[in-house]
C-alpha cells in the first residue's frame, strides 16, 4: 500500500498513522495503530524494536476468517474509544456483545485467546 | 538581620561569641572559599583597614574588629552586612531580596575608584570561583560580586559604565555583569555573548512539593473494559443452551477452547456442557477451579464413554464425585487429577477397587492418599503401567513394598513425599521396575541415595530416557559423577579393569550380568538435577558426557558451585531445547553465548540468579525465551 510505504519514513506520524490487518481469506481490514496496540500481540508484531516483517510492512496477518477479524477489528476500536484518555463515559459492554454473532463466539474466542499476547516478556 | 537592625539580642553560644569577636562571619568565609588561591588578597581582606579601602568599608572597619557593642553606631553598614553575611539565607526568602539590594545600591552609591579595581579584583576571584563550581553556588557568588563584599561596589543602576570590552558606554542595571577577566563591566550584549545569562536568578532553594500531591497514583482502575475473550466466554455461557448456533466443534479446536477457557478461569458449570459428549473418549479440563462437586458428577453422567479424564485444580472433587466416576465411567483407563485434596481414603479405596482396568493413575497433592489406599491400588490395578504419585503426604518407606507388587511400570513419579522411601526400598523398586521404567522422579526422597543409583538404576535400568533427582540431598558430587561416567558400560567389564571403580559390586551377580548381551541405557532425553547443592562439576560434567546427545530437557539449577568450564561443557548437548541453569553461579555471558550458538534448537532459557548472565554479548538473533536476567545485575 502506498500509504504504508509513505507513512514509514516519516518517524513522527509513526504514532498515529495506520496499519493493515488481513483475514485468511483475502480480506484486509485498515485501523489505526494505537488500536491495533490493544492486542498485545499485535503490539508485538508491529513493534518497531523488532524487525518482523509485519512491522516493517505495517501489516499483520491474522488467520481467521473475515468475519472473526473484523469483530476483532471492532473490539479493538470499541476498547480504544472507551479506554481513550478523557473518556468518561459508562462503557456499555452488552452493546458491544449484542454486535457479536454467537455463532462466531468460539472463533473469536480462540483468536482472542491469541491475540491478548503473552505477559512475560522475551528477551 | 532584623535582630540587629532593632538592636535587640538575645543570649549567644560562646562559639559565636568567640567567632564575632575574632571577626569571622559568613561574609569572610565565603570571601575565604572565593579567594582560595590568591593568599595574598585574602590576607589585604582580613586586614580591610588598608588605605585603598573605600569610605564605605572604612565605615566597615570598626565593625569587623570591635566586640558588639560597638554594632549601633554602624546600625546602617551592618544592616548591608547583615544582608551580604546572609547569602545562604538570602536564598530562603528570595522574594523578600529585592528591596534590601537596592537599599545596599544606594549606599554604595558613593563608590570611589579605587573601590571599583578592588571590585574588578574580587569580579575575577569570583570568576574563577564561579567557573569551578556548580550552577547552584553562581547565585552566592553573584551575589558576592555584583551586590560587592565591603569593598566591592558595583555602580548604581542608572548610571553610565564603559563596557570592558565593547568600549561603549551603557546603562549601569541590576542585571549588569563584571568582566571576566577583569577589571571593568560589560553590557548587556557582552554579558549575554560571554556566554553567561545575566537574568539568571540566584538559584532558589527547591521548595519540597507536598509528596502526597505529587504522586499520581492510581490505587484502583476506574472501570475495566472486559476483554473480548472474557466477552466471548459470557456469550457462549449464554447460548450454552443452544449448542448448534455455535457451530461443530472440532476436537483439536476443542482443546483450544478448554485452554482458552482455563486461562480466564472461564469454565463454570454452566459452559463445560459445551465439552460433553455421550462418545467423548477424551477429556481434558485446565482449570476446573470453578466446578462445583454437582457439576463434577454431571460431567461423570453426560461422558459415560471417557477413558482419559485429566482435570488440574480439581479441588472441589469430593469423595462421592470419585464414586460417581467409578460408577458412570466404566471405560476409565487413565485418571490425572491436580490438587484433589478432598477425597477420603474410604473412597480411594472403593474407587481403585472398582476401576481395575486403569492403565494410568496420576495425582498430585492428595494428603489422605495413605498406604491402605496404596495397598489397594497394588491389589486389584493390575494393568497399570503409570503411576504418579506427587506430593503424598503420606508416602512413607512402607508404600514400597506395594509398590514392588505392582506390575511393571513404565512411569514412576513419586515425587515430593511428605515422609519418603529409603534406601532399601528404592533398591526393590527399582529392582522390580527398573528394566521397563522410561520414566523416574524421585524428587526429594532422601533415601535415593549414591548407592540407588550405582547399584540399582545402573544394573537395572535398560531404557530409561527421562530422570528428575531434585533435591535428592543424599547424592553427592562424587557418587552422582562415577554414576554417570559408568553407566554406558557393563558392570562386568570394569570389574575385569580392576575393582577400583566400582568397589561395592558383587562378584557374583557380575558373573550373571556377564553371560546376557549386555544393552547399555541410552542416553538421557531429560535430566533435572535441580537443587541438589552437593553436586557440582564433576556431577555435571559426566551426566553432559554420558547425555550429550539426546538431552533435550536439562534442569541444573541450584548447582550452585558448579564450575565454567563444567557449565561450558552444555554447548555438546546440541539436541537442547530447554536449559534451566538457574543460580549456577559460575555461569557467565561467554559460557551461555558457546551453548546458544551451538544449541540452535534451544528455546527457552532460565538463567535466575546467576549474576554474571547479563544477557550481553551472545549474538544470537533466534527467538528464545530468556527468564531471569536481571537488568543491572552483576558484576
Amino acid at each position: 500500500m502506498s500509504n504504508d510505504v509513505q507513512m514509514n519514513d516519516a518517524g513522527a506520524e509513526k504514532r498515529d498513522d495506520w496499519v493493515k490487518i488481513t483475514s485468511s481469506d483475502g480480506y484486509s481490514f485498515l485501523v489505526k495503530r494505537s488500536v491495533a496496540a490493544i492486542s498485545g500481540t499485535l503490539k508485538n508484531m508491529l513493534s518497531e524494536d523488532s524487525s518482523f516483517r509485519e512491522a516493517i510492512a505495517n501489516t499483520c496477518p491474522i488467520s481467521e476468517r473475515a468475519a472473526v477479524v473484523e469483530k476483532v477489528c471492532e473490539y479493538m476500536s470499541f476498547k480504544a474509544y472507551y479506554e481513550g484518555p478523557g473518556s468518561k463515559e459508562g462503557v456499555d459492554v452488552n452493546e458491544f456483545t449484542e454486535r457479536i454473532p454467537p455463532e462466531v463466539a468460539l472463533e473469536l474466542l480462540l483468536a482472542a485467546d491469541y491475540l491478548e499476547g503473552v505477559l512475560d516478556s522475551c528477551v | 538581620m532584623s535582630r540587629r537592625g532593632n538592636n535587640v539580642r538575645g543570649p549567644t553560644s560562646a562559639l559565636t561569641e568567640f567567632l564575632r569577636e575574632s571577626g569571622i562571619n559568613p561574609t569572610t568565609i565565603a570571601r575565604r572559599v572565593a579567594t582560595q588561591n590568591q593568599p595574598e588578597s585574602r590576607s589585604q581582606d582580613q586586614s580591610v583597614a588598608g588605605p585603598s579601602n573605600s569610605g564605605d568599608n572604612v565605615e566597615d572597619v570598626p565593625e569587623e574588629e570591635q566586640p558588639e557593642e560597638s554594632a549601633p553606631q554602624a546600625s546602617n553598614g551592618r544592616r548591608g552586612r547583615g544582608r551580604n553575611t546572609g547569602y545562604a539565607s538570602d536564598e530562603l526568602d528570595e522574594p523578600a531580596e529585592e528591596s534590601p539590594v537596592k537599599k545596599r545600591k544606594g549606599t554604595k552609591g558613593r563608590a570611589t575608584a579605587t573601590a571599583k579595581t578592588k571590585a574588578k579584583k574580587k569580579a575575577k576571584d569570583d570568576g574563577e570561583y564561579e567557573g569551578s563550581s556548580e550552577d547552584e553556588y553562581r547565585a552566592m557568588s553573584k551575589n558576592l560580586w555584583s551586590v560587592g563584599g565591603n569593598s566591592s561596589p558595583k555602580p548604581p543602576a542608572g548610571s553610565f559604565e564603559t563596557c570592558a570590552r565593547c568600549e561603549k558606554q551603557f546603562t549601569v542595571t541590576k542585571y549588569t555583569m563584571a568582566a571576566n577577566p577583569p577589571p571593568g563591566y560589560l553590557c548587556h550584549h557582552c554579558a549575554k555573548a560571554s556566554g553567561t545569562d545575566p537574568f539568571k536568578k540566584p538559584v532558589v532553594p527547591r521548595k519540597r512539593v507536598n509528596v502526597t500531591e505529587k504522586r499520581d497514583v492510581i490505587s484502583y482502575q476506574e472501570r475495566r473494559f472486559p476483554s473480548l475473550a472474557a466477552i466471548c466466554i459470557e456469550l457462549i455461557s449464554r447460548y450454552i443452551n443452544d449448542v448448534e448456533a455455535l457451530g461443530d466443534i472440532g476436537a483439536v479446536n476443542m482443546d483450544e477452547i478448554a485452554k482458552a477457557l482455563s486461562k480466564n478461569r472461564g469454565l463454570t458449570p454452566e459452559n463445560a456442557h459445551l465439552f460433553y459428549d455421550v462418545l467423548n473418549k477424551k477429556l481434558r479440563f485446565y482449570d476446573a477451579t470453578n466446578l462445583t462437586p454437582d457439576a463434577l458428577t454431571t460431567l461423570a453422567s453426560l461422558n459415560p464413554n471417557l477413558t482419559h479424564l485429566h482435570l488440574d485444580y480439581c479441588g472441589r472433587l469430593t469423595s462421592p464425585v470419585l464414586l460417581a466416576f467409578s460408577t458412570s465411567m466404566p471405560q476409565l483407563t487413565s485418571l490425572t487429577l491436580l490438587g484433589p485434596f478432598l477425597v477420603r481414603a474410604e473412597a480411594w479405596i472403593e474407587f481403585l477397587k472398582a476401576m481395575s482396568g486403569l492403565g494410568v493413575f496420576k495425582i498430585t497433592q492428595s494428603p489422605r492418599f495413605d498406604l491402605e489406599c496404596m495397598q489397594t491400588l497394588a491389589d486389584s490395578c493390575k494393568n497399570i503401567g503409570e503411576l504418579s504419585l506427587r506430593e503424598i503426604g503420606l508416602m512413607d518407606n512402607e508404600f514400597a513394598d506395594p509398590l514392588c507388587s505392582l506390575p511393571p511400570l513404565k512411569v514412576l513419579d513419586l515425587a515430593f513425599p511428605g515422609i519418603g522411601i529409603d534406601e532399601d526400598g528404592w533398591m526393590k523398586i527399582i529392582e522390580k521396575h527398573g528394566s521397563t521404567l522410561e520414566t523416574l522422579d524421585t524428587s526429594k526422597h532422601e533415601g535415593f541415595t549414591d548407592h540407588v543409583l550405582q547399584e540399582s538404576v545402573r544394573k537395572y535400568s535398560r531404557i530409561l530416557f527421562e530422570l528428575k533427582l531434585d533435591e535428592c540431598l543424599s547424592l553427592t558430587d562424587g557418587g552422582v559423577a562415577q554414576f554417570f561416567g559408568n553407566w554406558a558400560y557393563p558392570i562386568s567389564t570394569l570389574k575385569d579393569e580392576g575393582d577400583d571403580m566400582d568397589v561395592d559390586a558383587d562378584p557374583v551377580e557380575v558373573s550373571l550380568t556377564s553371560l546376557e548381551p549386555f544393552t547399555p541405557n541410552p542416553p538421557l532425553r531429560v535430566l533435572s538435577l535441580a537443587r541438589n547443592q552437593e553436586l557440582s562439576s564433576a556431577a555435571l560434567a559426566a551426566a553432559i558426557v554420558h547425555s550429550a546427545q539426546s538431552l533435550t530437557w536439562l534442569n541444573v539449577n541450584g548447582l550452585r558451585s558448579a564450575s565454567s568450564e563444567a557449565l561450558a561443557q552444555l554447548k555438546r548437548a546440541k539436541e537442547l531445547r530447554y536449559l534451566d541453569a538457574g543460580w549456577c553461579r559460575e555461569l557467565d555471558d561467554f559460557v551461555m553465548k558457546d551453548v546458544v550458538t551451538v544449541c540452535t534448537k534451544l528455546n527457552e532459557i532460565k538463567v535466575w540468579g546467576c549474576s554474571r548472565v547479563r544477557g550481553v554479548g551472545w549474538g544470537v538473533k533466534r527467538a528464545i525465551k530468556v527468564h531471569g536476567i536481571e537488568p543491572s545485575g552483576g558484576m
